[in-house]
């Protein structure tokens, strides 16, 4: 030992080799160049490295991880294809990362029954393409569909355009199997009957942010397609005549299938990006309708849109002529947040939810905030169900402007929580809206929250540090943001 | 220990300060990675990620690792190497990109950096030596290779060798590839030595240069042919500017940007006085296309390759732009096409070699499910990462129908690549270039021209 002046290799990590045992040796990643691309989710704003990511292939596996590292009192956290918001994935406490990447499987589709078992890392969309020949698909579709998994959807209860006339992620979840922070496997309503006696544990858990347990198989209702579907895209010259729009067409007792906006910048983003559609480049919004259901109706409903639209002062409205064009108007609206890379470096997507009628006034606060701060805002959103996504955007290079972004996302979940309105609609809590907890929250209402998650996962080593302020520990991650920023 | 684990991380925002851990020439081009806000939507399209499940080996995960080293987190080497050189450059990442990232370009200029700092050794770097600098630049050594795999070929050689099992000396891939060589014709580089213009049987309407390349006119002297007598039949003359050489693609993916230079430069003076550069393999195009991308320290070169570029098109759509006779003789068969990346994803070419087959009489056309996958070649990929280009492989024979009899696609490295599946999975199909059908319904058109000329003189005469 001493004396020796060769140094030796370092020594792998104990518990390292135990993950090994668990899953195997190609499972594991622990060394820091494997583990950057860990550091972050979709949300950017905060980087943080794991101690290692495992790829279990099973539930039993699953729990074996879990076992271990609750025994040990290591840190861990569950990731599917890290493309969450709010950073529900990003190891603050140097967790062991579970990906559930490698369970994804479609188990089994009950046709007669209506419903589907999955892996939680199974693709959304793929879903959909695998049981489209019979005729159905699954409704719940964030913009991220594409990429995203069913076990991050659960975990954020994931809605998406067409969850206005259809229902977020928590109204198409029929059993759940999750692994419990303690490791123990268990079934909630296994043969996917609803309405079980009891208290609703699923509802709990669907949308728990990955704080009171793994999802391990999911079973989800499918839905027969639409007889029929027609697609409405309307220019408007000014934003507040695009908004009273769709209080209008709400009001006329219309339920679309999906109720769209994007603000002048917004356009501006998806026309630079990959899928551009040629929206004009002067008008201040557009709306992307959607009605569906039986064939009968629609054309009439169409007819009540396009006459509520024109009341409004529309430039231009158009019903999609094809399939095709219907495809291109969607891939440019649902492309549209990565999109902003083609105009900014960096984009903070915020997600506020307020009561429709408040749409105008609440866009030109967002406006107000965007000329202090003096950094763009697009608005991209789903204004049927008057969930907002203001995207703040910037760059991180220049110095004061991640600072200045975070306070105008948080000024603006203020604008949405002074009219009523909530500080998520679909992203979830995360990292990135813990703090903004207080403007919906007491004190007492986040305490009686806490002691529901510490139920399930009492020493908190389940993703600890998102969806709660943590006033007690002096650790406001925003804080430490803001004097790495400072001192740079 | 838990200690330090209990410790929260210090976490800290996105910025890059320089470009630290780059040599300073040639690096890899912040731009090109500020575009890209790591939403994921790349994860999906990435042959790698699907195989591996790991985000390093994804496309959002190697922009975030090229963005490492400038802001000094990692170094260029081994770790950062492999996600990069582990990219078959498939390009599908920059389809699926809702903010147009070039990632493809990041990782070239990212490959030339580990290059720099960690050149090849051992067998990858004899191979990579032996191909690259020592055959493909060198056409008189490239008709040699061909003269002696021909003769390999006739003298039973062959044959012998597959039958005395002298191909288990070499290793599993090498001799799979060895199995699946085409039968060699002569290269058109060396047939029309001698001919300025390949003249059209009318009135010409324009003249061409084309590419011969340098896999394509060795392996498969044969479409080369086939690319001559479709452009000819369709009243364009064609010429083959003698001063031509390898593209320099297989370069630039290996990182060695400073040969894809050199092949760079000379190519466009061997086409400085050509209106229209044909080229028949996907790879090839691609990389004329982006030529310009090679010289950003080089202002002057870089216009002229600017002006180069704009003259490079694919045959496919070439023919389709300017207008082709369409066939009139049925080929009868069952038909499928698989998308080259470089034609699909490289260079937006997708409708117009659907449609060059569907115009030909007696084609049954079947759309192949994840038709824009790659298979696996990806330049010699297939010869350095042989295990994911076997297993990415394995994912596209999954989606090619039991049934179909031939298999069309616009790129050479894509044919073997697809030849050896079939023959892994005892599948019928034969492996065909686009180009190729059409000369044989034009070849069979004028078969029965011929025919009917006869039966019509015959009748003369009998009347």
């Amino acid at each position: 030992m001493f004396g020796s002046k060769k140094r030796k290799k370092p020594q792998r990590d104990p518990h390292i080799n135990k993950l090994i045992e668990i899953v195997g040796e190609k499972e594991v990643l622990y060394e820091d160049a494997d583990l950057l691309s860990y550091d972050c989710d979709g949300f950017t704003v905060h980087k943080a490295m794991p101690k290692a990511v495992v790829f279990p292939a099973n539930t039993e596996e699953v729990a074996a991880i879990v076992r271990y590292c609750s025994t040990n009192n290591i840190p861990f956290l569950a990731r599917g294809a890290g493309t969450g918001l709010s950073g529900g994935a990003i190891p603050l406490n140097r967790e062991v990362i579970i990906s559930l990447v490698k369970m994804k499987h479609l188990l089994s589709v009950d046709y007669e029954n209506r419903q589907a078992v999955v892996q939680p890392g199974f693709v959304n969309l793929k879903l959909t393409n695998s049981i489209s020949d019979k005729g159905y698909y699954y409704a719940p579709d964030p913009s991220s569909q594409y990429v995203c998994t069913i076990g991050g959807n659960v975990a954020e209860n994931a809605g998406g355009a067409h969850c206005l006339k259809y229902g977020v992620t928590t109204n198409h979840i029929l059993g759940l199997e999750v692994v419990l922070p303690n490791g123990e496997i268990i079934e909630i309503s296994e043969a996917g009957v609803p309405d079980s006696p009891g208290y609703d544990v699923m509802g709990l858990l669907t949308g728990s942010e990955g704080t009171l347990g793994v999802v391990t198989k999911i079973t989800v209702r499918i839905l027969k397609n639409p007889e029929g579907k027609q697609t409405v895209l309307a220019y408007f010259d000014h934003i507040e005549d695009g908004s009273r729009a769709v209080s209008d067409i709400i009001s006329a007792g219309i339920v679309p299938a999906a109720l769209e906006m994007m603000d002048k910048t917004a356009i501006e983003g998806v026309e630079a990006g990959a899928y551009p559609v040629g929206h004009p480049d002067d008008i201040e919004a557009l709306l992307l309708i959607e009605v569906d259901g039986i064939k009968a109706g629609i054309s009439e409903q169409i007819e009540e849109i396009l006459n509520v639209c024109r009341g409004r002062n529309v430039r231009e409205v158009k019903v999609a002529e094809s399939e095709e064009e219907r495809g291109r108007w969607w891939a440019n609206r649902k492309t549209g947040f990565g999109a902003m890379g083609a105009i900014s470096p960096d984009y903070l997507v915020q997600d506020g939810v307020i009561p429709r009628s408040r749409l105008p006034e609440v866009l030109e606060n967002i406006y107000e905030i965007s000329r202090e701060s003096g950094l763009r805002i697009a608005n991209i959103f789903h204004a049927g169900d008057g969930n907002l996504h203001p995207l703040i955007l910037f760059d991180s290079r220049k110095p004061g402007e991640t600072e200045k972004a975070l306070k105008a996302g948080t000024a603006c979940l203020k604008a949405c929580s002074d009219v009523g309105g909530s500080i998520t609609g679909e992203h979830g809590v995360g990292i990135e809206k813990k703090e903004e907890m207080r403007f919906v929250f007491t004190d007492e209402e986040l305490e009686a929250q806490i002691k529901i998650r510490e139920v399930f996962n009492p020493d908190d080593l389940l993703n600890k540090g998102k969806l709660f302020p943590t006033p007690s520990r002096c650790m406001d991650v925003k804080k430490i943001v803001k004097d790495t920023v400072a001192v740079q | 220990m838990l200690k330090e684990m209990a410790a929260p991380e210090k976490t800290a925002p996105c910025s890059s300060a320089g470009l630290s851990n780059y040599f300073s020439a040639d690096h890899p081009d912040e731009d090109k990675w500020a575009d890209c806000v790591h939403c994921g939507m790349c994860l999906e399209a990435c042959p790698t990620y699907l195989e591996t499940g790991q985000e390093q080996h994804s496309p959002r995960g190697r922009v975030h690792l090229i963005k490492s080293v400038a802001e000094g987190k990692i170094q260029l080497k081994e770790q950062f190497a492999d996600p990069v050189f582990q990219c078959l450059d498939c390009r599908a990442c920059t389809t699926a990109c809702p903010a147009d990232v070039d990632v493809g370009g990041l990782i070239e200029e990212a490959r030339g950096q580990v290059r720099q700092a960690m050149p090849l050794k051992g067998w990858k770097g004899a191979v990579s030596t032996f191909f690259l600098k020592g055959l493909f630049p060198h056409q008189e050594r490239m008709h040699t290779v061909s003269g002696l795999l021909k003769f390999y070929q006739k003298s039973g050689l062959q044959k012998a060798v597959r039958t005395i099992g002298a191909l288990k000396v070499m290793p599993d891939h090498l001799a799979s590839m060895e199995s699946i060589m085409p039968e060699l014709q002569t290269p058109v580089q060396k047939k029309y030595k001698d001919v300025d213009v390949i003249p059209t049987k009318g009135v010409p309407k324009a003249r061409v240069s084309m590419l011969t390349g340098c896999i394509m006119d060795v392996m498969f002297g044969d479409i080369n042919q086939s690319t001559i007598d479709v452009l000819t039949h369709n009243d364009n003359e064609v010429t083959i500017p003698k001063k031509q050489t390898c593209c320099g693609a297989l370069h630039v993916h290996a990182g060695d940007r400073e040969k894809g230079r050199k092949l760079a430069k000379q190519n466009i003076e061997a086409f400085e006085n050509s209106e229209k550069v044909v080229v028949n393999a996907a790879g090839c195009g691609c990389a004329l296309k982006e030529y310009p991308e090679l010289f950003k320290d080089e202002p002057q070169w870089k216009e002229r390759a600017e002006v180069f570029a704009e003259k490079v098109e694919d045959i496919s759509k070439y023919l389709y732009d300017t207008g082709y006779e369409k066939p009139r003789s049925s080929l009868n068969k069952k038909i499928t096409y698989h998308d080259a990346c470089h034609l699909a994803h490289g260079q937006g070419v997708r409708h117009e070699p659907r449609q060059l087959l569907k115009d030909i009489p007696g084609v049954e056309y079947t759309e192949l499910s994840n038709a824009d996958t790659c298979c696996g070649s990806a330049g010699i990929y297939n010869i350095t990462n042989p295990e994911m280009a076997e297993a990415v492989l394995d994912r596209k024979m999954e989606n090619v129908p039991e049934d179909v009899e031939m298999i069309s696609m616009g790129n050479p490295g894509c044919m073997l690549q697809m030849a050896m599946g079939v023959r892994k999975y005892g599948r019928k199909s034969e492996i065909v270039h686009t180009v190729q059908l059409l000369d044989w319904a034009y070849q069979k058109d004028e078969q029965n021209a011929g025919l009917e000329k006869s039966i019509a003189v015959a009748g003369e005469e009998e009347a």
